[in-house]
């Protein structure tokens, strides 16, 4: 099983004015800030709205959601007494808002999923694609993940001990993945694992590395920040070492004792 | 009234997160739906919310809803009109 990537698109990418990738302001108005990061970039990503008709899958993950809705509806329950809650936030705090949104761009009616599993969330999201394109079921799928980090949060996974040696995180990361090669194709998915238990750097490397010129990232979220799908972002950047000359990234992603996961992106020469 | 009027804007400005939108943008008399201020249905149940958490006004029967939601002055009307 394997997929190609064209092109991979962080929140730090996107340059165009929002008013251009999300044009409505109804639906602009009433998005959060996770919510208005995971669109622009997944919008960018695809270069522009009009473009977003040509994918026959919509697959995005979060492990958090969208956290801001979800505290401030859940604040307006206490504040208000359970009387006169105000439907938006509960509306826009629903994990699959962002692929939804992303469809209602475009009034795009396809395949639209969105996975929450913790940290595994990216790499299933990443595994549902391969599996649509090994069935011939999907050629062009977008593949996303976004989580927030809020001031509420910070805190409680501070006073839980949290962040003593890790810095916290958060992101938005999209990717065009296609069935065939393009000349667009920056590089290739061709391992996706679930190890049953946890791999050493040298497990990772004997396991799945095919050459010498390789580059493990090992643990993602020590290197891009504590979220859940900090490794979406170590996607992105395996991707750009990859345009940079180097021939495989493997990454390897075990977030607080989880079943670990690992990917094996390589060049397409 | 006037005074009801500037509040009225201010509030829906705030809770409806109208961008870019100032109250001297609104024309209290324009339509709230459809070409005026553009809100939609969602918009609708939050301005029944505005009504009542901040003026104690419940719409007494969707029937009312209409006329009363068709501008920023007869919103403020229907306030004057049944508040405690």
């Amino acid at each position: 099983m394997k997929c190609y990537i064209d092109r991979v698109t962080t929140e730090h990418d996107v340059v165009t004015d929002i008013k251009l990738l999300i044009p409505d302001a109804g639906l602009r108005r009433r998005m959060s800030r996770v919510i208005k990061s995971a669109v622009t970039t997944a919008v960018e990503c695809v270069g522009g709205i009009e473009n977003i008709g040509s994918y026959d899958a919509i697959i995005t993950a979060t492990g958090w959601g969208c956290l801001t809705d979800s505290e401030r509806f859940l604040r307006n329950i206490i504040v208000d007494k359970e009387q006169l809650l105000n439907p938006t936030p509960f509306i826009q705090s629903t994990f699959n808002t962002v692929g939804g949104q992303i469809a209602l761009l475009n009034h795009n009616h396809c395949y639209n999923v969105t996975y929450v599993n913790r940290s595994h969330s990216f790499e299933d999201a990443l595994l549902d694609a391969m599996m649509r394109i090994a069935d011939g079921e999907s050629e062009n799928i977008l593949v996303g993940a976004f989580d927030e980090q809020t001031p509420s949060q910070h805190r409680i996974m501070e006073r839980m001990g949290i962040f003593r040696n890790i810095n916290d995180g958060e992101g938005a990361v999209f990717a065009q993945i296609r069935a065939h090669r393009s000349a667009e194709s920056i590089a290739q998915v061709t391992a996706i694992d679930f190890p049953a238990h946890s791999l050493s750097k040298q497990e990772c490397l004997e396991k799945f590395a095919t050459s010498e010129n390789v580059v493990l990232m090992y643990n993602t979220y020590t290197l891009h920040g504590l979220y859940p799908t900090v490794s979406a972002r170590c996607f992105a950047e395996a991707t750009r070492l990859i345009q940079n000359g180097t021939k495989e990234v493997i990454v390897y992603n075990e977030y607080f004792g989880a079943t670990p996961t690992v990917l094996r992106i390589q060049c397409v020469g | 009234m006037e005074q009801l009027i500037q509040e009225l804007k201010e509030h829906l400005i705030e809770e409806l997160n109208l961008e870019e939108i100032t109250p001297e943008d609104i024309d209290a008399e324009a339509p709230l739906f459809g070409d005026g201020l553009g809100l939609d249905s969602i918009d609708a149940l939050e301005i029944i919310l505005i009504l009542e958490k901040y003026y104690g006004v419940k719409l007494a029967n969707s029937a009312e809803a209409k006329p009363v939601f068709q501008s920023v002055k007869t919103l403020a009307e229907y306030i004057m009109k049944n508040r405690g």
